[in-house]
C-alpha cells in the first residue's frame, strides 16, 4: 500500500481474509500503520502528494474489500471533524487533502465544502457532535472570517466542545494563537498529527 | 542622455546596478483588481484603475509582455459577471473555448471558461480564483481533441500585421518579456490538480507526450519569435509548490519537466536570451536548485508564508541567481511599524547586492489598503535614496 498499488493491496487483504485473519486486524494492523508510514516518509520529503493520493486510494481499495467483514464497527472511531473552506473562498484541493488523510488515519470527517458560513460550521458542529472543527483559507482577505467562525461557536456554546484547527496558505500558527485556535497544520499529514494531538487535549 | 529603461533592466540583471530601485510591472509589482475599487472609496485618485496612470503616479518601470503572441499564459476576453469582470488566463489554447454559463444562484455562477474548465465564480468579485468543477482533458482521447488547439501554425496565433508588430516592439526603450508557458501549470490547468497527480502514475506516457506537445509548441514559436524580435526575458509560469515543497517529487521534476525545459531554455540562450524568470507560487526551497540546472535563473513571487527567503537564496546561490518579490503582504496589512521593519530586514541587502526587483510577495490584495501601499512604496523610495512619492 506504501507503494501505492491498489491491486496488490486488494489481493493481500483478500489473501489475509481468506487465511481467517481478523479483518479489524487487517484494518488496524495492517492498512493504517502502512499509512502511517507513508506519512513520515511524507514528512521526511522522501514522498510527495502523488504518491500520498495513490497510497490513499491504494487503501480505500483495501477497505473496500474488508466492509463487508466489518459491518457494525467504526472504523473512523478516532474522532469527527468537520471541515470546510470559510466564506469568500473557493479553493478546495487543500482541504480535499486534509479529508482524504484524516480518514485514512481513522478520522469521520464531514466535509462541508468551501465558501462555508460560520452558521454552517455551527449547525454542523451540532449536528455530528465534532471533536474537531478543521478551517481552511488560501488567502488573506477571507483570514479574519476564521475568527467570525469562532466566534459563532462561542455564542453558540459550542466552543468547549470542539477544537478548532486551522491551516491554509497564510495561516501561521502566530495566527493561529492570535484567533485561539488550538490547532495548526501546513499540510495534508501534519493535520493528522495535529488532529490526533487535539483529541488528547 | 539618460540611460532607458531596457538598458537599466539588463543591467540590473547583470548585477551592475547595486541600490538601484526597479520597480517593475505588470505582473511583478501587480494588484488584484477589487484592491483597486477598494483604493479609490479610500481615496485614491479614480485614475489609479488606468495602468498607465499607475505606472506613472508610483514610477514603475514598465516591462513590454509580449502578450500578443499567445504562447504562455494570457488575458484575453473580459466576461461580464452580473456587472463585474471574470478574466480567464488562458493556457495557451487557440482558439479558445466558447463561455457558455451553466447556472447560477444567489451568490454564483457555473460556467465554461475559455479554457474549457468548469469553474464556479462568485457574482460580486468574479476575479477571485474560482472553484474549479471540471477540467478539459480527462483521458487519452479528451487529450487528442485537446491538443488540435496547441498547434503553433494557427494563424490566430499570431499578431495579424506580423512586420508591423516587430517593428513596434523592436523599437520601444523598455524591456520585452515573451510567455514561454509551463510544463505542470499547464497540465493542472488541462486535467485538474487531483487527476493529474494520479496520472503521474496512472498513465506516465500520457503527461510525457502532452509535456512533449507544450515542448513542441514553445520551441517552434520561439525560433519565430527571436527570428525577429529583441526578445530580452522569458517567463514561465508554473505554481508548482504549496506551503511545504513542490507538488511533485525532485524525481518526477528531473524524469518529467528538466528535459523539455533545458529544450525550451538552451534555444532561448542560444539566441541570447538569458534572464529566464519562473513564476510559481508556494514553497520554492527544493525547486530552485533543480530549475537552475534547467537553466532558469530568476524567480518570483518567492512568497514568505511559504518559507521563502531572498536573502537566504541570494547567500547560497550568489549572482547565479535573480530575485523578485519576497516582501511579506502580510506585513502591508498590519501597519506601517511591520512594513518598515519588513522592509528593512531585506530590501537594503538585497538592492545593494544587485538583481533584485523588489515587490510584494504576490498581486497586492484587497485587504492593503491605499495608505499603508503608499506608505510601502515611499519606504522602498528612502532605502534607495529617492525623494517621496508626491501627495
Amino acid at each position: 500500500m506504501e507503494k501505492g498499488d491498489d491491486k496488490q493491496t486488494t489481493n493481500i487483504v483478500r489473501k489475509a481474509l481468506a487465511s481467517r485473519v481478523p479483518p479489524l486486524d487487517i484494518l488496524e494492523r495492517g492498512l493504517v500503520p502502512g499509512i502511517q508510514a507513508l506519512g513520515k516518509l511524507f514528512k521526511d520529503g522522501q514522498v510527495y502528494l502523488p504518491e500520498i493520493l495513490i497510497s490513499c486510494r491504494a487503501m480505500d481499495r483495501g477497505v473496500e474489500e474488508l466492509k463487508p467483514y466489518l459491518a457494525g464497527t467504526d472504523i473512523h472511531n478516532k474522532g469527527t471533524v468537520v471541515l470546510g473552506t470559510v466564506e469568500g473562498d473557493l479553493h478546495d484541493i487543500g482541504k480535499k487533502l486534509v479529508r482524504l488523510m484524516l480518514e485514512c488515519n481513522g478520522f469521520r470527517v464531514e466535509d462541508l465544502g468551501v465558501d462555508v458560513s460560520a452558521d454552517s460550521f455551527v449547525s454542523a458542529a451540532h449536528k455530528h457532535s465534532a471533536n474537531i472543527v478543521g478551517m481552511s483559507t488560501l488567502l488573506t482577505i477571507t483570514m479574519p472570517y476564521m475568527s467570525k467562525v469562532i466566534n459563532a461557536l462561542e455564542q453558540a456554546g459550542l466552543r468547549h466542545e470542539v477544537k478548532i484547527m486551522i491551516g491554509g496558505a497564510p495561516i501561521t500558527r502566530e495566527f493561529a494563537d492570535d484567533v485561539a485556535a488550538e490547532g495548526f497544520a501546513e499540510d495534508c499529514v501534519s493535520a493528522v498529527d495535529e488532529a490526533t494531538r487535539l483529541m488528547k487535549l | 542622455m539618460g540611460i532607458s529603461n531596457r538598458e537599466r533592466f539588463l543591467a540590473i540583471c547583470r548585477f551592475e546596478r547595486p541600490g538601484d530601485l526597479c520597480l517593475l510591472t505588470p505582473y511583478i509589482n501587480d494588484f488584484w483588481p477589487e484592491t483597486l475599487e477598494l483604493w479609490v472609496k479610500q481615496g485614491a485618485p479614480e485614475e489609479i484603475l488606468d495602468s498607465r496612470f499607475r505606472r506613472a503616479y508610483f514610477q514603475f518601470d514598465h516591462i513590454r509582455i509580449l502578450r500578443e503572441i499567445k504562447l504562455g499564459i494570457y488575458s484575453d476576453r473580459k466576461l461580464d459577471i452580473c456587472g463585474a469582470a471574470y478574466v480567464y488566463e488562458i493556457p495557451p489554447i487557440v482558439p479558445p473555448y466558447q463561455p457558455r454559463l451553466i447556472s447560477e444562484d444567489e451568490h454564483t455562477i457555473t460556467l465554461i471558461n475559455e479554457g474549457g474548465q468548469k469553474v464556479r465564480v462568485f457574482k460580486d468579485s468574479p476575479q477571485k480564483m474560482p472553484m474549479f468543477l471540471d477540467h478539459p482533458v480527462k483521458d487519452r482521447a479528451s487529450w487528442e481533441e485537446y491538443k488540435k488547439r496547441l498547434d503553433p501554425d494557427t494563424p490566430e496565433r499570431w499578431p495579424s500585421d506580423w512586420d508591423a508588430y516587430v517593428q513596434k516592439m523592436n523599437s520601444r526603450d523598455e524591456p520585452t518579456m515573451l510567455n514561454v508557458g509551463s510544463f505542470f501549470g499547464f497540465l493542472r490547468e488541462w486535467m485538474g490538480l487531483e487527476s493529474l497527480l494520479y496520472m503521474f502514475y496512472d498513465d506516465p506516457n500520457l503527461i510525457e507526450e502532452m509535456m512533449d506537445q507544450i515542448c513542441y509548441l514553445e520551441t517552434e514559436s520561439i525560433k519565430r519569435v527571436v527570428k525577429d524580435v529583441r526578445v530580452d526575458s522569458a517567463m514561465f509560469w508554473e505554481d508548482m509548490a504549496f506551503k511545504t515543497g513542490p507538488l511533485i517529487s525532485p524525481d518526477m521534476f528531473r524524469k518529467f519537466m528538466m528535459p523539455r525545459y533545458r529544450q525550451v531554455t538552451d534555444m532561448l540562450r542560444s539566441s541570447g536570451v538569458d534572464v529566464i524568470f519562473v513564476d510559481s507560487d508556494g514553497n520554492l526551497n527544493e525547486l530552485i536548485p533543480l530549475w537552475i540546472e534547467c537553466g532558469i535563473n530568476s524567480f518570483w513571487p518567492l512568497e514568505c508564508a511559504a518559507a521563502n527567503d531572498a536573502v537566504a537564496l541570494r547567500k547560497k546561490f550568489g549572482r547565479n541567481i535573480i530575485l523578485g518579490g519576497n516582501i511579506d503582504k502580510r506585513a502591508l496589512l498590519k501597519g506601517k511599524n511591520a512594513i518598515r521593519q519588513e522592509i528593512m530586514s531585506k530590501v537594503p541587502l538585497l538592492l545593494e547586492s544587485g538583481g533584485y526587483f523588489p515587490s510584494v510577495d504576490h498581486f497586492v490584495p484587497p485587504d492593503v489598503t491605499w495608505e499603508n501601499y503608499r506608505y510601502f512604496i515611499n519606504n522602498l523610495r528612502e532605502v534607495a535614496g529617492l525623494s517621496k512619492l508626491p501627495e
